[in-house]
């Protein structure tokens, strides 16, 4: 990431060329010694204690010598893979944030394992502590790292060439022609042509002896350089952005029914840092039908082949309806907000009445698929209010199998569900909560006759005079993911930016040409020497570069004449 | 070359402990949130003069009829939003019927507002815990969102006492008690 090359890696010096008349060289600094290789600091033994000055001197040391591991390139790409490793649990697993049935399937399935593997934060990788220490790190190691860096391209950006060296031939590349005119005059025709070519030039002071020009090109890597850190540091300010400022809310919604995005009708809501639920966009949005489409034969027989929510929405209270088709990867936006849709399932309707003969509960009741490919699900229906409640499996295509309901096939083609009946205090009358999706039956009375199986329209009437259930129809219900990211687009402008910056920095060499000149021997005209220098010239092209360029100044020369 | 191990063993120990310092740190701070949170009173009480006023809105009832909100000024109204669905609202249901009975007589009207439940389910709750005072059907929490607007209505349920003038003079986050009710309601006959 930080190995585009900065000005300290000038130091290594350039193949086939004498270290210390390196005209790149530039002094290593002593703070970046290495103090564990015996540099200018070794920490003291015995580490970090004590209050004499010395000791003092010896925890600054440490803290120094921990920064700059921290901030080095090393660590960077371990924290980096760390931030990879510690991602695959959060893949491999069900999250709280997108699948919380599926964690709560997978608590009953592996009833040992699960609670150990919660007690790890590993069902919420990514608010887990350890995940936010890997990345917190990782953006310390990182701004760390590129503000230095960025000051310090500034200030290469910015340098003069440097003066010629003394003896041209010894660079990589050098020539040499005889000029008719005099020293000062034959330098300042090689500056013209290096002027006209734009390299930045240097030219020897007023009083110096000798004659000679310097010039400079490619700046442009070192912009690259500069675009790609500052972009790596907008990378970061916009990641942290969108975890301050943005929030991610789930909201699972049955067909007919309407939501209005506030804290208290979400069922999740994950604010970032600096985001409180009247942050919320007030948008509201009416889910009119759902449809998803499967393959009917084949091979992928039972395979979704689309998925289509279609609601009406209004961007504030009071304003105009908008309608939309929500589809895979085809978000609603509601101002900067988008409304994903994430899963789907069904909601069969059930009419309860207790044993005074009164409607206790009727609604569409979410139940959460077991099987995903063929949507056998499970849900539990609760009528406090009678004190009835029931376990149920639903199959949108269902078919009796030695006495036993399965599913063959996801859309509802043929539905039904089997119920098992329980009487008694539900215990929704204390305050502590309870999920809308489990049946607590400890206390609770199973009704004989279970399970009941009823299809669309049939009703069970339950023994004893408790009164009864009917299964009136099928809905469907989808899984909505709200986001907000105001980090996202400048996430992925500096993205860009950064990509442009690398490509800069790799393609475009910084190359220095030399121009001096010596009065000839003979006594008129000169001698010109023009060398040439180019660091890290893996592609090749300079060499050929360097020989126009020097025919072109040696060919300069009538035009002085005038 | 053994120099060379030597210094990745340290750095990648030092990388650990550091890992494990932000791990601990980041861990602490999390908790120490939670418990601000849980000590946390559930009652705000607007100041006077810092009393959020509650923006008009219409709804409809569980049996049909209009309700509008700016048709209670001139009364104290205790604003209750709830669910059949929420344990915590059937816990309080009791208080509140307790307070209907003895604070209508002195004026104080009393108003549910029904959030993510049908009307069936939400008329058998009435019923069955005796609830005589209307509610409007919000299944799409519309009026939460109104509401939303001058004060924080995070989660159900949240009871809001709103004075004669249509000011918010405080509510309680999560089931009222009797106590809480009462002083809020002293506030809000004290104020205007």
């Amino acid at each position: 990431m930080t190995d585009v090359h900065a000005p300290q890696s000038q130091s290594e010096s350039v193949a086939g060329e004498d270290k210390a008349k390196n005209p790149f060289g530039a002094k290593k600094k002593q703070s970046e010694v290495d103090p564990a290789s015996g540099g200018i600091f070794e920490p003291a033994p015995g580490g970090p204690g004590g209050s004499s000055p010395r000791e003092a001197t010896a925890n600054v040391g440490w803290l120094r010598w921990g920064w700059r591991q921290l901030t080095s390139m090393r660590t960077a790409l371990i924290l980096l893979f760390l931030l990879a490793l510690a991602s695959i649990p959060g893949s491999i697993l069900p999250q709280d944030g997108t699948e919380p049935a599926q964690v709560q399937q997978y608590f009953t399935s592996h009833p040992a394992l699960a609670p150990w593997l919660n007690r790890v934060d590993l069902f919420n990788v990514y608010a887990s502590p350890w995940f936010a220490a890997i990345y917190l790190l990782l953006f310390a190691s990182l701004i760390g790292c590129v503000v230095p860096r960025t000051f310090r391209l500034v200030g290469s950006a910015r340098t003069l060439p440097p003066r010629a060296p003394r003896n041209l031939r010894r660079l990589p590349h050098s020539s040499s022609y005889q000029s008719t005119l005099p020293p000062a005059q034959a330098v300042e025709g090689a500056a013209a042509v290096l002027g006209k070519q734009r390299f930045r030039l240097r030219r020897a002071d007023a009083d110096a002896t000798d004659y000679w020009v310097s010039g400079e090109k490619g700046y442009l890597r070192e912009v690259g350089n500069l675009l790609f850190h500052l972009s790596l540091l907008g990378v970061l300010l916009s990641i942290a952005a969108g975890g301050l400022f943005g929030y991610k809310a789930d909201k699972l919604l049955v067909q007919g029914q309407t939501f209005a995005d506030t804290t208290s009708a979400l069922d999740e809501f994950f604010p970032g840092r600096l985001v409180s639920g009247s942050d919320l966009a007030p948008f509201s949005m009416t889910l009119n039908n759902f449809t998803a489409t499967y393959v009917e034969s084949g091979e992928s027989r039972g395979q979704p082949s689309s998925f289509n929510a279609d609601v009406t929405y209004t961007s504030s209270p009071g304003a105009k309806p908008g309608h939309y088709n929500i589809r895979i990867n085809d978000p609603l936006a509601v101002d900067s907000t988008k409304v994903y849709l994430i899963g789907h399932g069904y909601a069969p309707e059930f009419k309860v009445t207790g044993a005074n003969g009164k409607v206790a509960y009727q609604e569409a009741t979410p139940f959460i698929p077991a099987n995903t490919s063929t949507f056998e699900s499970d849900g539990v229906v609760k009528a406090p209010d009678a004190s009835l409640g029931f376990m149920g499996v639903f199959v949108p295509t269902g078919i009796s199998v030695g006495g036993t309901l399965e599913s063959i096939f996801p859309a509802a083609d043929a539905p039904a569900v089997s119920l098992i009946g329980y009487s008694g205090n539900l215990g929704m009358n204390d305050a502590a909560s309870q999920s809308v999706y489990t049946l607590d039956t400890t206390g609770l009375t199973k009704i004989s006759g279970s399970p009941q199986l009823l299809q669309p329209g049939q009703t069970w009437t339950l023994p004893g005079g408790k009164g009864s259930i009917t299964f009136v129809g099928v809905k469907q219900w989808v899984s909505l993911q709200i986001t907000y990211d105001p980090g996202q687009i400048p996430a992925l402008v500096c993205g860009i930016l950064a990509l442009c910056g690398l490509l800069l920095s790799f393609f475009v060499r910084r190359r220095r040409v030399f121009v001096r000149a010596v009065p000839a021997k003979s006594g008129t005209g000169s001698v010109v020497t023009v060398g040439g220098l180019t660091r890290l010239d893996a592609s090749g092209g300079f060499e050929e570069e360097f020989v126009e360029l020097a025919a072109e100044i040696a060919a300069a020369e009538p035009e002085v004449k005038q | 070359m053994f120099k060379a191990k030597r210094r990745t063993v340290v750095t990648v120990t030092a990388v650990a402990a550091v890992l494990l310092a932000a791990a601990l740190a980041v861990t602490f701070f999390t908790q120490e949130k939670d418990v601000i949170a849980a000590s946390d009173t559930n009652v705000v009480v607007y100041p006077v003069g810092h009393q959020p006023l509650a923006p008009d809105f219409t709804g409809t009832s569980l049996t049909g009829a209009t309700i509008k909100l700016s048709s209670y000024r001139g009364k104290i109204l205790v604003l209750n939003f709830w669910g059949s669905w929420c344990p915590p609202c059937r816990d309080e249901a009791p208080t509140l019927e307790v307070l209907d009975e003895q604070y209508s007589p002195k004026g104080v009207a009393f108003l549910g507002d029904d959030v993510g439940d049908t009307p069936a389910n939400a008329l058998a709750f009435m019923s069955s815990h005796a609830i005589t005072y209307p509610s409007i059907n919000d299944q799409g929490y519309q009026i939460v969102q109104d509401l939303s607007q001058a004060v924080p209505v995070r989660d159900t349920p949240t009871t809001v006492v709103i004075d004669k003038t249509g000011h918010v003079v405080g509510m309680v986050l999560g089931s009222v008690s009797y106590g809480e009710m009462t002083t809020l309601l002293h506030d809000a006959a004290v104020n205007t």
